[in-house]
């Protein structure tokens, strides 16, 4: 997986990638996406940079344990789906302003479900993320000890 | 309102003060002691001042007074000159029935709780409640005292009281809400939680494995019970529509229950269970004896004096609804006619067996357990005698004076046996001629025990001829009840005998117990010579809290007309005596008179004697610890054969029971069958669909083909991706993203765990040939594929569908032009997903994120190990 072509393909496509599932994510509401597929995509983005370039680079871009993610996440599709019981509404009402200004004459369709998305969201990167890093260093301990074994194979033959 | 409130607060203070003790520091003992007591002595002076306040609700049921009068003299005289023993019931009933009439008691105010499910705070403190309100906050009092004496004031004490007093507190909150709730259900609740806290008290001793045994076979016993009243309750209420005791009891509602119906019947079946298991009935006692495990300041609370007259309670609280003929001269017909013949067998079955029992024993502990039992068995069928008539009046008389009179003598006689255990022994042989040693301790035993053997002068002695009283009249109607009579003869015999070995014993005279040989046997592996024995006023604690309670006897044995102005408001059925009579009033020509001298004679001869000196063993300890066994058993069997370990067989069942289990609904309802024969037709109607579906059907079979799981895996992220293929064709953009995005995942994480796994798969593990799997995998796909079409000719989803669609955006058109309530999005898939179904997507992600959580604790972290190289 270290080929030098799936290397630098990959890190010009990884922001990219990145970007489009923000969007999707974002967009969801209205058209096709939503918080599931954009994480899915970000969780696909970020496996393959960890696929090439390997556990040091990931760590250095994501210098935390992947349960952060999760419980943040967890904790902000919670609170979105409880905070309309203080408002006397079911759970999950979402709130609905047609066109929200977001300054420089820009308005937006703004639907509090977003907030619900990015939770989702953080979850499923953190899951496949954190699911598929540990699996991976279950292979690379393997490797590593293999290594180690046959290195002290090579002294024992040498002595 | 007030009231209510007033009782919830009566309930929940012995609990809030256990858990306030919690706060102090664990070397000040006695502010502790002091605190732990505050909460009981709060609810008592609460529920006796409710009481004063507004009056004992549904007060004594009251007879004519010509009436009253004849039947009492019929009754005296009939013993005499028994002339008429062939009357027929029905031939002797009155034209002019006895008008029985009572207060129909209301119960509180109602605060809300789960008013949906039937489930509200309102209190009834009639006289039953009432008084079992005041025994158990009372005798709380005097058992937060009296474990301040049993545990000392060592540093091992105070941690033992640091953790027993909130459990203590916790538990008489639990009970005080089963004698005071009005609802069911709310009964029903406090009831669990009186087996919750009394296995945490029954299992105290955290290290000893055999207590801990013996918690879980109290717990499930009584909870076992619990899910009976739990199943009664609910039938009762879902036929009758009556979720209150007070409801219950209200005139017109007796009158409204069928009682023919076998709903009704099972109903009582069911919570006869459920008291039966917590009051120890027979063949059920099993846990109560084992319980005495528990130290003895719980043994002397929950298990002699309260929580095992739960169950009585439960069956008192039944009674004037269920038994029949208590109310005949309202509602004539009502009640089961089967409850007097129930719950008189089981009570005096249980009556005897314990009282044959109590004899055999040697620890003190156990012979008062067994006495207990024998005892609860009596009150049972006290309650079960009540439902047959003498003359049209039912025959039970002074319940609320049996029940206490249970509670004065066996709580201390427990706390007095815990004292002795702490000085001396526990064992009676042990204890010969511990007397002149222990006066205070060995006289306040005698004494209750003298109450036990109902000797004259107690109030016990008048109980006992009330109950005879009771059962010889019955058995005017009803011959059979002779045999209980003899059984009861038996049973105070019994009693006799202990006492009188009791005496014997503890003074050092002839016929005593002596200790003859070791017995290793004993339930109390702790030790009760751990504790060092304390002096002064707080180590006389020990014995002391026994002394009011003995009064308590003597008291109303010797000056019955104090006793009758504390307990007779409480008591509710008064139909052979005003009062409850006093000594000198028991008249000396009446037969039950003449039994009890016979019972006496019968006892002491009985403890002089040899016999039944041995200890014996009760064949009914097996009954718990087999059935758990074989459950156990049964379990490990299921699992050997389920959980083999193999992947393949997993699937291969799974998909095999889908199989057949589907197969079985099929042929139930074959127009399904056609649904999808009509569905399958439409599926044809677009070519490139079909074109796709062939293609998935033939990557699909390529799969077992191929042998190497690298290829494999590629086959089926084939599959998946000609799957997408398919969402899109057929207009589902959602869906195929995600599709996409999950088989990019899972092929990734195929390839990351196939490189854990070996080169071969294990041929060992091979599951059936080739063949059996084919064939398995492929009816699996046909069997998912049907409940698809299924599913998608349903006609409500159709519906649902269309709901989605309109309401995505804006909701409804609403009668002024505006708009309901909608998901405000266009995309109606993400809409469903995170508004009109977002509950759903809300327990998916946990589930995603348990999934991870088990993958993080399978796979230890290798970071460290990594990071080193």
């Amino acid at each position: 997986m270290s080929s030098i072509l799936v290397r630098t393909a990959i890190k010009l496509i990884f922001p990219l990638v990145l970007i489009f599932a923000a969007y999707t994510a974002l967009k969801g509401h209205n058209e096709p996406g939503g918080g599931f597929i954009g994480g899915l995509m970000g969780a696909v983005a970020v496996l393959l940079f960890r696929m090439t370039n390997g556990r040091d680079a990931l760590v250095k871009l994501m210098p935390f344990h992947p349960r952060l993610l999760v419980s943040a996440g967890l904790g902000i599709a919670f609170i979105t789906a409880v905070v309309p019981l203080l408002f006397g509404r079911p759970m999950l009402t979402s709130l609905v302003i047609d066109e929200l200004s977001i300054g420089m004459g820009q308005k937006i369709h703004f639907a509090s479900a977003v907030f619900f998305d990015v939770g989702v969201l953080m979850v499923v990167i953190g899951v496949s993320v954190g699911m598929i890093q540990r699996l991976n260093e279950e292979i690379d301990v393997q490797e590593v000890r293999a290594e180690q074994d046959r290195a002290e194979q090579n002294q024992e033959a040498a002595l | 309102m007030d009231s209510s409130w007033l009782l919830l607060f009566a309930v929940l203070a012995p609990g809030a003060a256990g858990l306030l003790t919690l706060v102090l520091p664990k070397a000040w003992i006695t502010p502790r002691v002091l605190l732990a007591a505050i909460g009981p002595a709060l609810a008592f002076v609460l529920v006796l001042s409710h009481l004063g306040a507004n009056g004992v609700e549904g007060g004594l049921t009251h007879i004519d007074e010509a009436h009253h009068h004849g039947h009492v003299e019929d009754g005296h005289g009939h013993e005499a000159g028994d002339d008429e023993p062939a009357h027929d019931k029905k031939a002797e009933s009155y034209a002019d029935p006895p008008g029985l009439n009572h207060d129909a008691p209301s119960g509180t105010a109602v605060i809300p709780w789960v008013p949906s499910m039937q489930l509200n705070l309102a209190f009834l403190a009639d006289g039953l409640g009432g008084f079992f309100a005041l025994l158990v906050s009372g005798t709380g009092v005097l058992i937060v005292l009296y474990a301040r004496g049993y545990f000392g004031n060592t540093e091992q004490a105070q941690r033992d009281l640091f953790r027993f007093y909130p459990t203590l507190g916790f538990f008489a909150t639990a009970m005080m809400g089963v004698v005071l709730a009005d609802y069911t259900l709310l009964t029903l609740v406090f009831w669990e939680l009186t087996s919750i806290s009394s296995f945490l008290l029954i299992g105290w001793d955290r290290y000893d494995k055999h207590a801990i045994k013996l918690a879980k076979q109290a717990f499930f016993t009584t909870g076992l019970g619990g899910m009976g009243l739990l199943g009664g309750i609910a039938l009762f209420g879902a036929t009758t529509g009556i979720w209150r005791w007070s409801d219950m009891l209200a005139p017109g509602s007796v009158a409204e229950i069928d009682f023919g119906s076998a709903a009704v019947t099972w109903a009582f079946v069911l919570m006869f269970i459920g008291a039966a298991a917590k009051s120890a009935q027979w063949p059920l006692h099993y846990w109560l004896p084992g319980a005495m495990a528990a130290p003895t300041p719980v043994s002397a609370y929950l298990h002699s004096a309260t929580m095992v007259k739960a169950g009585v309670f439960f069956v008192g609280r039944l009674f004037p609804v269920f038994a029949p003929g208590v109310y005949a001269g309202q509602a004539a017909g009502t009640g089961l006619e089967i409850w007097p013949y129930v719950v008189v067998s089981f009570g005096a079955v249980t009556m005897l067996y314990g009282g044959i029992t109590a004899v055999n024993q040697h620890d003190l502990k156990r012979i008062f357990a067994y006495t207990t039992v024998s005892q609860l068995g009596l009150l049972m069928a006290m309650y079960g005698l009540g439902g047959f008539s003498y003359h049209d009046l039912p025959t039970i008389d002074f319940d609320i004076t049996q029940i206490a009179n249970h509670a004065f003598y066996k709580a201390p006689l427990f706390i007095t046996a815990g004292a002795i255990g702490h000085v001396a022994s526990r064992k009676l042989p042990e204890l010969f001629g511990a007397f002149h040693k222990h006066k205070a301790i060995c006289l306040t035993m005698l004494l209750a025990g003298y109450a036990l053997a109902a000797g004259p002068g107690t109030i016990s002695f008048q109980a006992k001829e009330l109950f005879l009283y009771a059962i010889v009249h019955a058995a005017k109607y009803e011959p059979w009840l002779w045999l209980v009579l003899v059984m009861t003869i038996v049973t105070a015999a019994c009693n006799v005998a202990i006492f009188v070995r009791l005496l014997t014993t503890l003074m050092g005279w002839r016929f005593g117990m002596q200790a003859a040989e070791e017995d290793a046997e004993t339930d109390d592996h702790h030790g009760d010579h751990e504790h060092h024995h304390e002096h002064g006023f707080w180590g006389a604690l020990i014995w002391l809290p026994a002394v009011p309670l003995v009064a308590l006897q003597y008291l109303g044995g010797v000056i019955t007309p104090l006793w009758n102005v504390m307990f007779l408001p409480l008591e509710k059925y008064a139909f052979y005596f005003d009062a409850v009579p006093a000594l000198w009033q028991v008249s000396f020509k009446t037969l039950p008179l003449y039994l009890s001298i016979l019972a006496i004679v019968l006892g002491v001869l009985l403890g002089l004697s040899k016999l039944l000196r041995g200890q014996h063993t009760d064949v009914n300890d097996q009954l718990y610890p087999a059935t758990e066994n074989a459950f156990v058993g049964m379990g490990k069997g299921l699992f050997a054969v389920l959980q083999n370990g193999n992947l393949r067989y997993y699937v291969l069942t799974v998909l095999a029971t889908l199989t057949a289990v589907f197969i079985v609904v099929i042929n139930r309802d074959r127009a399904m069958l056609e649904l999808v024969g009509t569905e399958a037709t439409k599926a044809f109607e677009l070519p490139l669909g079909v074109i796709l579906g062939v293609l998935i059907c033939v990557s699909a079979l390529l799969l077992p083909m191929v042998s190497q799981r690298v290829v494999r895996v590629l086959v089926l992220g084939s599959c998946g991706f000609i799957v997408v293929a398919m969402y899109i064709v057929y207009q589902a953009p959602d869906l195929a993203l995600t599709q996409l995005m999950v088989e990019i995942i899972s092929v990734l994480l195929f390839v990351l765990v196939l490189r854990l796994l070996p080169d071969e798969p294990d041929k060992r593990k091979e599951i059936g040939g080739k063949v059996v799997r084919a064939v398995a995998g492929v009816a699996a796909g046909l069997v998912f594929g049907v409940m698809t079409l299924v599913a998608a000719s349903g006609e409500p989803a159709q519906v649902l569908g269309e709901w989605f669609v309109q309401n995505s955006y804006h909701g409804e058109k609403l009668a002024d032009g505006s708009y309901g309530r909608g998901g405000g999005g266009f995309n109606v898939v993400n809409v469903i997903l995170v508004d009109f179904r977002g509950f759903d997507t809300m327990g998916e992600v946990t589930v995603l994120v348990l999934a991870a959580l088990g993958v993080w604790s399978m796979l230890p972290g290798r970071r460290k190990e990594l990071d080193k190289r």
